[in-house]
Protein backbone atom coordinates (compact mmCIF):
# COMPACT_ATOMS: atom_id res chain seq x y z
CA UNK A 1 0.00 0.00 0.00
CA UNK A 2 1.36 3.37 -0.59
CA UNK A 3 1.16 6.41 2.62
CA UNK A 4 1.24 9.39 0.07
CA UNK A 5 -2.02 11.22 -0.18
CA UNK A 6 -3.28 13.46 -3.25
CA UNK A 7 -5.21 16.58 -2.76
CA UNK A 8 -7.13 17.51 -5.54
CA UNK A 9 -7.58 21.40 -5.77
CA UNK A 10 -5.36 24.64 -4.60
CA UNK A 11 -7.82 26.73 -2.91
CA UNK A 12 -8.26 27.55 0.49
CA UNK A 13 -9.41 24.10 1.24
CA UNK A 14 -6.70 22.47 -0.23
CA UNK A 15 -3.50 24.33 0.65
CA UNK A 16 -4.78 23.53 4.03
CA UNK A 17 -5.32 19.91 4.28
CA UNK A 18 -1.48 19.87 2.55
CA UNK A 19 -0.16 21.59 4.99
CA UNK A 20 -1.77 19.51 7.95
CA UNK A 21 -1.08 16.54 6.41
CA UNK A 22 2.57 17.45 5.64
CA UNK A 23 3.13 18.23 8.98
CA UNK A 24 1.80 14.87 10.42
CA UNK A 25 4.77 13.63 7.89
CA UNK A 26 2.63 12.34 5.41
CA UNK A 27 4.07 13.07 1.53
CA UNK A 28 1.58 15.30 -0.42
CA UNK A 29 1.00 15.96 -3.72
CA UNK A 30 -1.21 19.02 -4.44
CA UNK A 31 -2.68 19.15 -7.88
CA UNK A 32 -4.11 22.52 -9.34
CA UNK A 33 -5.15 22.50 -12.70
CA UNK A 34 -4.57 26.76 -13.02
CA UNK A 35 -1.18 28.35 -13.40
CA UNK A 36 -0.78 28.94 -9.48
CA UNK A 37 -2.54 27.91 -6.37
CA UNK A 38 -5.02 30.23 -4.37
CA UNK A 39 -8.12 29.31 -5.69
CA UNK A 40 -11.04 31.99 -5.19
CA UNK A 41 -9.23 33.28 -2.21
CA UNK A 42 -6.70 34.70 -3.89
CA UNK A 43 -9.30 37.14 -5.82
CA UNK A 44 -10.70 38.79 -2.76
CA UNK A 45 -9.37 41.86 -1.55
CA UNK A 46 -10.15 41.02 2.25
CA UNK A 47 -12.01 38.63 4.12
CA UNK A 48 -15.14 38.81 6.77
CA UNK A 49 -15.69 38.63 9.53
CA UNK A 50 -11.88 40.11 10.63
CA UNK A 51 -11.26 41.96 7.16
CA UNK A 52 -7.90 40.30 6.81
CA UNK A 53 -5.92 40.77 3.84
CA UNK A 54 -6.63 37.37 1.64
CA UNK A 55 -3.06 36.91 0.93
CA UNK B 1 0.29 29.50 0.21
CA UNK B 2 3.91 30.48 0.84
CA UNK B 3 4.57 27.28 3.61
CA UNK B 4 2.86 25.40 0.88
CA UNK B 5 5.70 25.62 -1.88
CA UNK B 6 8.50 25.37 0.98
CA UNK B 7 7.39 22.53 2.70
CA UNK B 8 9.63 19.45 1.96
CA UNK B 9 6.84 16.89 2.06
CA UNK B 10 4.44 18.82 -0.09
CA UNK B 11 4.36 18.44 -3.81
CA UNK B 12 2.81 21.35 -5.82
CA UNK B 13 1.71 20.26 -9.18
CA UNK B 14 0.41 23.13 -10.54
CA UNK B 15 -1.04 23.44 -14.18
CA UNK B 16 -2.30 19.64 -13.71
CA UNK B 17 -4.98 17.84 -13.82
CA UNK B 18 -5.99 14.07 -12.62
CA UNK B 19 -6.36 11.90 -15.50
CA UNK B 20 -7.13 8.60 -14.85
CA UNK B 21 -7.77 7.01 -11.19
CA UNK B 22 -7.46 3.37 -10.76
CA UNK B 23 -7.46 0.97 -8.10
CA UNK B 24 -8.92 0.98 -4.22
CA UNK B 25 -8.28 3.05 -0.58
CA UNK B 26 -4.45 2.71 -0.07
CA UNK B 27 -3.62 1.61 -3.70
CA UNK B 28 -5.02 4.09 -5.85
CA UNK B 29 -2.97 4.22 -9.21
CA UNK B 30 -3.44 7.90 -10.38
CA UNK B 31 -2.53 9.32 -13.81
CA UNK B 32 -2.19 12.95 -13.39
CA UNK B 33 -1.68 15.53 -16.76
CA UNK B 34 0.69 18.10 -16.45
CA UNK B 35 -0.05 20.51 -19.13
CA UNK B 36 2.38 21.96 -21.30
CA UNK B 37 3.07 25.64 -20.12
CA UNK B 38 5.22 26.05 -22.86
CA UNK B 39 7.78 27.74 -19.84
CA UNK B 40 10.27 25.45 -18.43
CA UNK B 41 9.59 25.25 -14.68
CA UNK B 42 13.07 24.25 -13.83
CA UNK B 43 14.58 26.91 -15.82
CA UNK B 44 11.78 30.09 -15.11
CA UNK B 45 12.86 32.64 -12.02
CA UNK B 46 9.36 34.16 -12.36
CA UNK B 47 10.94 37.99 -13.50
CA UNK B 48 8.65 38.77 -15.93
CA UNK B 49 10.89 40.50 -18.64
CA UNK B 50 8.91 38.10 -21.19
CA UNK B 51 5.59 39.61 -20.26
CA UNK B 52 6.83 43.06 -20.70
CA UNK B 53 8.12 42.63 -24.45
CA UNK B 54 4.74 40.30 -25.34
CA UNK B 55 2.98 42.14 -27.83
CA UNK B 56 -0.21 40.32 -27.05
CA UNK B 57 -3.25 41.64 -25.24
CA UNK B 58 -5.52 38.90 -23.57
CA UNK B 59 -8.64 39.66 -21.19
CA UNK B 60 -7.41 38.97 -17.73
CA UNK B 61 -9.72 36.08 -16.08
CA UNK B 62 -7.75 36.68 -12.86
CA UNK B 63 -9.52 39.65 -13.12
CA UNK B 64 -12.82 38.86 -14.35
CA UNK B 65 -11.85 39.81 -17.74
CA UNK B 66 -12.02 43.58 -16.09
CA UNK B 67 -8.31 44.27 -17.39
CA UNK B 68 -5.66 42.59 -19.66
CA UNK B 69 -3.06 40.65 -18.93
CA UNK B 70 0.00 39.13 -21.82
CA UNK B 71 -0.10 36.05 -23.87
CA UNK B 72 2.68 34.87 -21.53
CA UNK B 73 1.42 35.79 -18.22
CA UNK B 74 1.59 35.13 -14.50
CA UNK B 75 -2.10 33.99 -12.90
CA UNK B 76 -1.44 37.05 -10.22
CA UNK B 77 1.28 38.61 -9.33
CA UNK B 78 2.43 36.98 -6.24
CA UNK B 79 0.87 33.15 -7.50
CA UNK B 80 2.69 30.68 -6.73
CA UNK B 81 4.50 29.13 -7.96
CA UNK B 82 5.43 31.97 -10.28
CA UNK B 83 6.65 30.12 -13.33
CA UNK B 84 5.39 31.88 -16.29
CA UNK B 85 2.61 30.50 -18.71
CA UNK B 86 1.95 30.63 -22.67
CA UNK B 87 -0.98 30.74 -23.68
CA UNK B 88 -1.30 29.21 -26.95
CA UNK B 89 -5.12 30.33 -28.09
CA UNK B 90 -3.60 33.86 -27.94
CA UNK B 91 0.35 33.65 -28.68
CA UNK B 92 0.96 34.95 -31.93
CA UNK B 93 3.63 31.98 -32.80
CA UNK B 94 0.52 29.23 -32.27
CA UNK B 95 -1.45 31.60 -34.30
CA UNK B 96 0.83 31.27 -37.64
CA UNK B 97 2.08 34.95 -37.04
CA UNK B 98 6.01 35.75 -36.42
CA UNK B 99 6.78 36.72 -32.95
CA UNK B 100 8.93 34.40 -30.14
CA UNK B 101 9.82 37.91 -28.47
CA UNK B 102 9.52 36.51 -25.15
CA UNK B 103 12.20 33.97 -26.52
CA UNK B 104 14.55 36.51 -27.14
CA UNK B 105 14.24 38.21 -23.80
CA UNK B 106 14.20 35.12 -21.25
CA UNK B 107 17.83 35.23 -20.27
CA UNK B 108 16.89 31.86 -18.28
CA UNK B 109 16.28 30.02 -21.98
CA UNK B 110 12.97 28.90 -20.45
CA UNK B 111 10.77 29.14 -23.21
CA UNK B 112 10.15 26.01 -25.08
CA UNK B 113 7.40 25.89 -27.89
CA UNK B 114 7.52 22.79 -28.56
CA UNK B 115 6.44 21.57 -24.86
CA UNK B 116 4.50 18.74 -24.63
CA UNK B 117 1.86 17.82 -21.92
CA UNK B 118 3.60 14.91 -19.78
CA UNK B 119 1.64 11.96 -18.07
CA UNK B 120 2.88 11.03 -14.66
CA UNK B 121 1.41 7.88 -12.60
CA UNK B 122 1.91 8.03 -8.60
CA UNK B 123 0.56 5.72 -6.39
CA UNK B 124 -1.89 7.44 -3.76
CA UNK B 125 -2.86 5.76 -0.43
CA UNK B 126 -5.75 8.49 0.32
CA UNK B 127 -7.09 11.31 -1.77
CA UNK B 128 -8.95 14.60 -0.58
CA UNK B 129 -11.28 16.40 -2.94
CA UNK B 130 -11.09 20.46 -2.22
CA UNK B 131 -12.43 21.54 -6.26
CA UNK B 132 -14.24 24.38 -4.61
CA UNK B 133 -16.97 26.05 -6.42
CA UNK B 134 -18.34 28.39 -9.28
CA UNK B 135 -19.71 31.52 -9.42
CA UNK B 136 -23.43 31.58 -11.01
CA UNK B 137 -23.89 33.05 -14.27
CA UNK B 138 -26.45 36.01 -13.95
CA UNK B 139 -27.32 36.26 -17.65
CA UNK B 140 -29.45 33.10 -16.63
CA UNK B 141 -31.39 35.62 -14.66
CA UNK B 142 -32.86 37.96 -17.96
CA UNK B 143 -34.73 40.52 -16.03
CA UNK B 144 -30.95 41.78 -14.36
CA UNK B 145 -29.93 42.09 -17.38
CA UNK B 146 -25.79 41.71 -16.28
CA UNK B 147 -24.69 41.09 -20.20
CA UNK B 148 -26.07 44.35 -21.02
CA UNK B 149 -25.80 46.87 -18.75
CA UNK B 150 -22.52 47.84 -17.88
CA UNK B 151 -22.83 49.17 -14.31
CA UNK B 152 -24.03 45.84 -13.23
CA UNK B 153 -20.96 43.69 -11.66
CA UNK B 154 -20.65 40.35 -9.53
CA UNK B 155 -19.42 40.60 -6.30
CA UNK B 156 -16.60 38.72 -7.32
CA UNK B 157 -15.83 41.42 -9.90
CA UNK B 158 -16.67 44.09 -7.34
CA UNK B 159 -13.50 42.31 -5.41
CA UNK B 160 -11.26 43.05 -8.13
CA UNK B 161 -12.75 46.91 -8.43
CA UNK B 162 -11.93 47.20 -4.96
CA UNK B 163 -8.71 45.14 -4.64
CA UNK B 164 -5.27 47.46 -5.30
CA UNK B 165 -3.77 45.40 -7.14
CA UNK B 166 -6.62 44.80 -9.73
CA UNK B 167 -7.58 46.75 -12.61
CA UNK B 168 -8.56 49.98 -11.55
CA UNK B 169 -6.02 50.23 -8.03
CA UNK B 170 -8.69 49.77 -6.34
CA UNK B 171 -10.79 52.85 -7.19
CA UNK B 172 -14.37 52.15 -7.85
CA UNK B 173 -14.60 53.49 -11.55
CA UNK B 174 -17.67 52.19 -13.50
CA UNK B 175 -17.51 50.09 -16.08
CA UNK B 176 -19.01 52.17 -18.74
CA UNK B 177 -16.79 54.98 -17.66
CA UNK B 178 -13.94 52.61 -18.29
CA UNK B 179 -14.93 52.16 -21.38
CA UNK B 180 -15.17 55.70 -22.45
CA UNK B 181 -11.20 56.31 -21.31
CA UNK B 182 -10.36 52.96 -22.91
CA UNK B 183 -12.36 54.34 -26.14
CA UNK B 184 -10.66 58.14 -25.28
CA UNK B 185 -7.48 56.10 -25.18
CA UNK B 186 -7.86 54.28 -28.82
CA UNK B 187 -9.04 57.40 -30.55
CA UNK B 188 -5.45 59.57 -29.26
CA UNK B 189 -3.65 56.86 -30.69
CA UNK B 190 -5.40 57.44 -34.14
CA UNK B 191 -5.60 60.98 -33.60
CA UNK B 192 -1.20 60.33 -33.50
CA UNK B 193 -1.74 58.56 -36.41
CA UNK B 194 -3.65 60.56 -38.44
CA UNK B 195 -1.10 63.91 -37.46
CA UNK B 196 1.50 61.44 -39.08
CA UNK B 197 0.18 61.32 -42.22
CA UNK B 198 -1.10 65.13 -42.36
CA UNK B 199 2.25 65.72 -41.56
CA UNK B 200 3.86 64.00 -44.41
CA UNK B 201 1.33 65.84 -46.70
CA UNK B 202 1.97 68.74 -45.39
CA UNK B 203 5.36 68.67 -45.97
CA UNK B 204 4.85 66.87 -49.74
CA UNK B 205 2.75 70.04 -50.55
CA UNK B 206 4.18 72.94 -48.24
CA UNK B 207 1.14 74.01 -46.91
CA UNK B 208 -0.60 73.71 -43.62
CA UNK B 209 -3.98 70.82 -44.06
CA UNK B 210 -6.87 73.64 -42.93
CA UNK B 211 -5.39 76.43 -45.65
CA UNK B 212 -5.52 73.40 -48.09
CA UNK B 213 -9.22 72.09 -47.13
CA UNK B 214 -10.54 75.29 -47.44
CA UNK B 215 -9.21 75.88 -51.07
CA UNK B 216 -10.30 72.36 -51.58
CA UNK B 217 -14.09 72.65 -50.20
CA UNK B 218 -13.90 76.07 -52.38
CA UNK B 219 -13.42 73.41 -55.36
CA UNK B 220 -10.11 73.97 -56.39
CA UNK B 221 -8.53 70.55 -57.17
CA UNK B 222 -11.51 69.00 -58.96
CA UNK B 223 -9.11 66.20 -61.17
CA UNK B 224 -6.46 65.74 -58.29
CA UNK B 225 -6.52 61.82 -57.08
CA UNK B 226 -3.61 62.47 -54.47
CA UNK B 227 -4.94 66.06 -53.00
CA UNK B 228 -8.56 64.21 -52.51
CA UNK B 229 -7.05 61.04 -50.71
CA UNK B 230 -5.29 63.99 -48.55
CA UNK B 231 -8.61 65.65 -48.47
CA UNK B 232 -10.04 62.15 -46.95
CA UNK B 233 -7.37 62.08 -44.32
CA UNK B 234 -7.75 65.55 -42.80
CA UNK B 235 -11.95 64.87 -42.55
CA UNK B 236 -11.27 61.93 -41.27
CA UNK B 237 -8.89 63.35 -38.41
CA UNK B 238 -11.60 66.08 -37.78
CA UNK B 239 -13.98 63.72 -37.26
CA UNK B 240 -11.56 61.64 -34.78
CA UNK B 241 -10.92 64.67 -33.18
CA UNK B 242 -14.51 66.12 -32.37
CA UNK B 243 -15.44 62.18 -31.03
CA UNK B 244 -12.43 62.61 -29.29
CA UNK B 245 -12.79 65.96 -27.51
CA UNK B 246 -16.90 65.23 -27.00
CA UNK B 247 -15.24 62.28 -25.07
CA UNK B 248 -12.85 63.97 -22.86
CA UNK B 249 -15.12 66.68 -22.01
CA UNK B 250 -17.75 63.64 -21.35
CA UNK B 251 -15.10 61.86 -18.93
CA UNK B 252 -14.00 65.06 -16.99
CA UNK B 253 -16.63 64.80 -15.04
CA UNK B 254 -16.94 61.10 -14.02
CA UNK B 255 -16.92 60.25 -10.37
CA UNK B 256 -16.17 56.86 -8.55
CA UNK B 257 -19.12 55.01 -7.55
CA UNK B 258 -20.47 55.96 -4.43
CA UNK B 259 -24.06 54.98 -4.41
CA UNK B 260 -24.10 51.25 -4.71
CA UNK B 261 -26.80 48.55 -5.00
CA UNK B 262 -26.45 45.09 -3.75
CA UNK B 263 -29.22 42.45 -4.96
CA UNK B 264 -28.84 38.79 -2.64
CA UNK B 265 -29.67 35.67 -4.06
CA UNK B 266 -29.12 36.24 -7.22
CA UNK B 267 -29.08 31.83 -8.37
CA UNK B 268 -29.97 30.95 -4.94
CA UNK B 269 -33.43 30.08 -2.98
CA UNK B 270 -34.60 30.60 -6.54
CA UNK B 271 -36.82 27.67 -7.33
CA UNK B 272 -35.47 28.22 -10.99
CA UNK B 273 -32.11 28.18 -10.27
CA UNK B 274 -30.61 26.71 -6.82
CA UNK B 275 -32.80 25.95 -3.86
CA UNK B 276 -30.51 26.60 -1.20
CA UNK B 277 -28.94 29.24 0.27
CA UNK B 278 -25.21 30.38 -0.88
CA UNK B 279 -24.34 31.10 3.48
CA UNK B 280 -21.07 33.57 2.95
CA UNK B 281 -23.05 35.45 0.22
CA UNK B 282 -24.91 38.19 2.46
CA UNK B 283 -22.04 38.12 4.37
CA UNK B 284 -19.36 39.52 1.58
CA UNK B 285 -22.15 41.88 0.33
CA UNK B 286 -21.64 43.41 3.46
CA UNK B 287 -18.27 43.06 4.00
CA UNK B 288 -17.35 44.91 -0.08
CA UNK B 289 -19.61 47.33 1.46
CA UNK B 290 -18.02 48.03 4.45
CA UNK B 291 -14.64 48.21 2.39
CA UNK B 292 -16.34 50.50 -0.21
CA UNK B 293 -16.95 53.01 2.98
CA UNK B 294 -13.43 53.04 3.84
CA UNK B 295 -12.11 53.56 0.47
CA UNK B 296 -14.51 56.86 0.60
CA UNK B 297 -16.53 57.77 3.53
CA UNK B 298 -19.05 59.13 0.82
CA UNK B 299 -20.30 55.83 -0.17
CA UNK B 300 -23.90 55.12 0.66
CA UNK B 301 -25.20 51.13 0.53
CA UNK B 302 -28.15 49.33 0.25
CA UNK B 303 -28.46 45.88 0.44
CA UNK B 304 -31.77 44.09 -0.95
CA UNK B 305 -33.18 41.12 -0.02
CA UNK B 306 -35.44 38.61 1.77
CA UNK B 307 -33.32 38.72 4.94
CA UNK B 308 -29.83 39.10 5.65
CA UNK B 309 -28.58 35.81 7.08
CA UNK B 310 -25.51 36.64 9.57
CA UNK B 311 -24.92 32.89 10.58
CA UNK B 312 -21.69 32.73 12.49
CA UNK B 313 -19.38 33.61 14.74
CA UNK B 314 -19.09 37.37 15.35
CA UNK B 315 -21.39 37.75 12.13
CA UNK B 316 -24.90 39.46 13.55
CA UNK B 317 -22.07 41.77 15.07
CA UNK B 318 -20.07 42.40 12.10
CA UNK B 319 -24.30 43.51 9.90
CA UNK B 320 -25.25 45.50 13.08
CA UNK B 321 -21.30 47.74 12.22
CA UNK B 322 -21.91 47.90 8.83
CA UNK B 323 -25.08 49.63 9.58
CA UNK B 324 -24.22 51.75 12.16
CA UNK B 325 -20.92 52.85 11.25
CA UNK B 326 -20.73 51.75 6.96
CA UNK B 327 -23.33 53.71 5.73
CA UNK B 328 -25.39 50.30 4.77
CA UNK B 329 -29.11 50.27 4.53
CA UNK B 330 -30.74 46.61 4.42
CA UNK B 331 -34.43 46.23 2.64
CA UNK B 332 -36.46 43.93 2.49
CA UNK B 333 -37.42 43.31 -1.36
CA UNK B 334 -38.31 41.65 -4.34
CA UNK B 335 -36.33 42.64 -7.24
CA UNK B 336 -38.49 42.87 -10.35
CA UNK B 337 -36.29 44.00 -12.56
CA UNK B 338 -33.22 46.57 -13.69
CA UNK B 339 -33.26 49.35 -15.99
CA UNK B 340 -30.76 52.11 -17.37
CA UNK B 341 -30.93 55.78 -18.25
CA UNK B 342 -29.00 57.75 -19.94
CA UNK B 343 -25.80 58.04 -18.22
CA UNK B 344 -25.61 54.81 -17.90
CA UNK B 345 -27.07 54.75 -14.07
CA UNK B 346 -29.01 51.39 -13.42
CA UNK B 347 -32.46 51.70 -12.12
CA UNK B 348 -33.76 49.10 -9.82
CA UNK B 349 -37.07 48.17 -9.87
CA UNK B 350 -38.84 46.59 -7.25
CA UNK B 351 -41.40 45.78 -4.48
CA UNK B 352 -40.39 46.78 -1.07
CA UNK B 353 -41.84 43.93 0.78
CA UNK B 354 -42.85 45.37 4.13
CA UNK B 355 -44.37 48.17 2.48
CA UNK B 356 -46.03 46.38 -0.51
CA UNK B 357 -45.43 48.64 -2.71
CA UNK B 358 -43.72 48.84 -5.86
CA UNK B 359 -40.48 51.69 -6.15
CA UNK B 360 -37.63 52.33 -8.35
CA UNK B 361 -34.09 54.11 -6.98
CA UNK B 362 -31.09 54.77 -9.46
CA UNK B 363 -27.53 54.11 -8.40
CA UNK B 364 -24.13 54.09 -9.70
CA UNK B 365 -23.32 50.94 -9.58
CA UNK B 366 -25.33 47.37 -9.07
CA UNK B 367 -23.97 44.24 -7.31
CA UNK B 368 -25.08 41.11 -7.80
CA UNK B 369 -24.25 38.37 -4.92
CA UNK B 370 -24.50 35.42 -6.91
CA UNK B 371 -24.81 31.60 -5.52
CA UNK B 372 -21.71 29.41 -5.20
CA UNK B 373 -22.26 27.14 -8.28
CA UNK B 374 -21.52 23.73 -8.25
CA UNK B 375 -17.41 23.43 -10.25
CA UNK B 376 -18.29 22.20 -13.48
CA UNK B 377 -15.83 20.12 -13.45
CA UNK B 378 -17.16 17.72 -10.81
CA UNK B 379 -19.36 15.30 -13.06
CA UNK B 380 -16.02 14.53 -15.00
CA UNK B 381 -13.97 13.99 -11.70
CA UNK B 382 -16.81 11.88 -10.18
CA UNK B 383 -16.92 9.67 -12.92
CA UNK B 384 -13.28 9.42 -12.61
CA UNK B 385 -12.99 9.02 -8.99
CA UNK B 386 -15.97 6.39 -8.90
CA UNK B 387 -17.75 8.89 -6.29
CA UNK B 388 -21.55 10.49 -6.67
CA UNK B 389 -22.76 13.87 -6.80
CA UNK B 390 -25.69 15.20 -4.41
CA UNK B 391 -27.92 16.18 -6.91
CA UNK B 392 -26.96 20.01 -7.21
CA UNK B 393 -23.79 18.73 -8.47
CA UNK B 394 -21.30 19.14 -4.88
CA UNK B 395 -20.02 15.49 -4.04
CA UNK B 396 -22.26 13.38 -2.04
CA UNK B 397 -21.30 12.66 1.66
CA UNK B 398 -21.67 10.20 3.91
CA UNK B 399 -24.72 11.44 6.88
CA UNK B 400 -22.60 9.45 9.77
CA UNK B 401 -19.24 10.43 8.74
CA UNK B 402 -19.53 13.98 6.67
CA UNK B 403 -16.43 14.39 5.27
CA UNK B 404 -16.33 10.91 3.74
CA UNK B 405 -16.85 10.53 -0.02
CA UNK B 406 -19.87 7.84 -1.47
CA UNK B 407 -16.53 5.36 -2.05
CA UNK B 408 -13.68 4.57 0.39
CA UNK B 409 -10.48 6.48 0.57
CA UNK B 410 -12.11 9.99 -0.72
CA UNK B 411 -12.58 12.76 1.51
CA UNK B 412 -14.13 15.99 0.66
CA UNK B 413 -13.79 19.43 1.85
CA UNK B 414 -14.46 23.23 1.22
CA UNK B 415 -17.46 24.49 -1.23
CA UNK B 416 -16.71 20.83 -3.44
CA UNK B 417 -18.22 19.77 -0.66
CA UNK B 418 -21.05 22.41 -0.34
CA UNK B 419 -20.82 26.03 -0.25
CA UNK B 420 -19.21 27.43 2.54
CA UNK B 421 -17.35 29.99 4.08
CA UNK B 422 -13.22 30.32 4.85
CA UNK B 423 -13.35 29.56 8.45
CA UNK B 424 -15.23 26.21 7.49
CA UNK B 425 -13.47 25.30 4.80
CA UNK B 426 -10.27 26.19 6.69
CA UNK B 427 -12.26 23.60 9.30
CA UNK B 428 -13.41 21.11 7.06
CA UNK B 429 -9.83 20.51 5.47
CA UNK B 430 -8.19 19.76 9.02
CA UNK B 431 -10.77 17.01 9.41
CA UNK B 432 -10.73 15.83 5.77
CA UNK B 433 -6.73 15.58 6.53
CA UNK B 434 -7.44 13.70 9.74
CA UNK B 435 -9.80 11.20 8.08
CA UNK B 436 -7.04 10.66 4.81
CA UNK B 437 -4.55 9.72 8.07
CA UNK B 438 -7.31 7.94 10.10
CA UNK B 439 -8.03 5.58 6.64
CA UNK B 440 -4.50 4.59 5.78
CA UNK B 441 -3.32 3.72 9.77
CA UNK B 442 -6.89 1.65 9.87
CA UNK B 443 -5.47 -0.39 6.63
CA UNK B 444 -2.30 -0.35 8.35
CA UNK B 445 -3.17 -2.14 10.80
CA UNK B 446 -5.39 -4.40 9.30
CA UNK B 447 -2.48 -5.34 6.84
CA UNK B 448 0.08 -5.92 10.07
CA UNK B 449 -2.77 -8.04 11.83
CA UNK B 450 -3.07 -9.80 8.42
CA UNK B 451 0.85 -10.63 8.32
CA UNK B 452 0.77 -11.44 12.17
CA UNK B 453 -2.38 -14.34 11.25
CA UNK B 454 -0.31 -15.52 8.47
CA UNK B 455 2.97 -16.05 10.71
CA UNK B 456 1.49 -18.06 13.39
C1 LIG C 1 -17.37 37.47 -4.09
C2 LIG C 1 -17.03 36.52 -3.00
C3 LIG C 1 -16.48 37.00 -1.82
C4 LIG C 1 -16.20 36.13 -0.77
N1 LIG C 1 -15.71 36.65 0.39
C5 LIG C 1 -15.47 35.83 1.43
C6 LIG C 1 -14.97 36.33 2.67
O1 LIG C 1 -14.74 37.55 2.79
N2 LIG C 1 -14.78 35.50 3.71
C7 LIG C 1 -15.05 34.14 3.61
O2 LIG C 1 -14.87 33.43 4.58
N3 LIG C 1 -15.49 33.61 2.43
C8 LIG C 1 -15.71 34.41 1.34
N4 LIG C 1 -16.15 33.88 0.16
C9 LIG C 1 -16.28 32.42 0.06
C10 LIG C 1 -14.91 31.76 -0.31
O3 LIG C 1 -14.57 32.16 -1.62
C11 LIG C 1 -14.98 30.24 -0.23
O4 LIG C 1 -15.42 29.86 1.04
C12 LIG C 1 -13.60 29.59 -0.42
O5 LIG C 1 -12.93 30.16 -1.51
C13 LIG C 1 -13.73 28.09 -0.64
O6 LIG C 1 -12.47 27.54 -0.85
P1 LIG C 1 -12.25 26.17 -1.64
O7 LIG C 1 -10.81 25.84 -1.48
O8 LIG C 1 -13.24 25.18 -1.23
O9 LIG C 1 -12.60 26.50 -3.16
P2 LIG C 1 -11.91 27.42 -4.29
O10 LIG C 1 -11.43 28.69 -3.74
O11 LIG C 1 -12.91 27.45 -5.41
O12 LIG C 1 -10.63 26.60 -4.76
C14 LIG C 1 -10.74 25.43 -5.54
C15 LIG C 1 -9.44 25.23 -6.30
O13 LIG C 1 -9.46 23.96 -6.95
C16 LIG C 1 -9.04 24.10 -8.29
N5 LIG C 1 -9.69 23.03 -9.07
C17 LIG C 1 -11.00 22.90 -9.37
N6 LIG C 1 -11.23 21.78 -10.06
C18 LIG C 1 -10.02 21.15 -10.20
C19 LIG C 1 -9.61 19.94 -10.82
N7 LIG C 1 -10.50 19.12 -11.41
N8 LIG C 1 -8.31 19.61 -10.77
C20 LIG C 1 -7.39 20.45 -10.17
N9 LIG C 1 -7.73 21.60 -9.56
C21 LIG C 1 -9.04 21.94 -9.57
C22 LIG C 1 -9.50 25.48 -8.68
O14 LIG C 1 -8.77 25.97 -9.79
C23 LIG C 1 -9.24 26.27 -7.39
O15 LIG C 1 -7.93 26.76 -7.35
C24 LIG C 1 -16.45 34.73 -0.91
C25 LIG C 1 -16.98 34.25 -2.10
C26 LIG C 1 -17.28 35.13 -3.14
C27 LIG C 1 -17.90 34.61 -4.41
S1 LIG D 1 9.93 32.83 -18.92
FE1 LIG D 1 11.97 33.78 -18.72
S2 LIG D 1 11.58 35.99 -18.91
FE2 LIG D 1 9.60 35.02 -18.51
S3 LIG D 1 9.35 35.10 -16.27
FE3 LIG D 1 10.30 33.12 -16.73
S4 LIG D 1 12.50 33.51 -16.55
FE4 LIG D 1 11.54 35.53 -16.70
S1 LIG E 1 -26.26 33.91 2.16
FE1 LIG E 1 -27.75 35.52 1.90
S2 LIG E 1 -27.60 36.08 -0.28
FE2 LIG E 1 -26.59 34.13 -0.07
S3 LIG E 1 -28.18 32.66 -0.59
FE3 LIG E 1 -28.17 32.86 1.65
S4 LIG E 1 -29.67 34.42 2.05
FE4 LIG E 1 -29.21 34.56 -0.14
Amino acid sequence: MSKDILVIGGGIGGIQSSLDLAEMGYKVHLVEQLPSIGGKMAQLDKTFPTNDCAI
Amino acid sequence: MLDVGRHPNIELRAFTEVDKVEGESGDFKVTLRKKARYVDEAKCTGCGACVEKCPTLVPDAFNEGLGNRKAIYSWFAQGIPSTHTIDPGYCRVFNGKKCGVCQKTCQAEAIDFEQKDQLLELDIGAIVVATGYDVFDPSRIPEYRYNELDNVVTAIEFERLLSASGPTSGHLDRPSDRAVIAEIEDLKKQVKKGSRLLANQEKKYEEKSPDFYAKYKAGEYPEDKERQKWAGQYAEQLRLQERLDALEKKAAGFKTAKKLAFIQCVGSRDHRFYPFCSGYCCMHSIKEAIIAHEHDPETQTTIYGMDIRAVGKGFEEYKVRGGNSSNISYQRARIAEINQDKEHNPVLVYEDTRARKIRREKFDLVVLATACAPNRGNKELAEKLGIDLSRYGFFQTSRVNPIDATRPGIFVCGCAHSPIDIPESVAQASSAAARAVQSLRTLEREEKQKEVGKAS
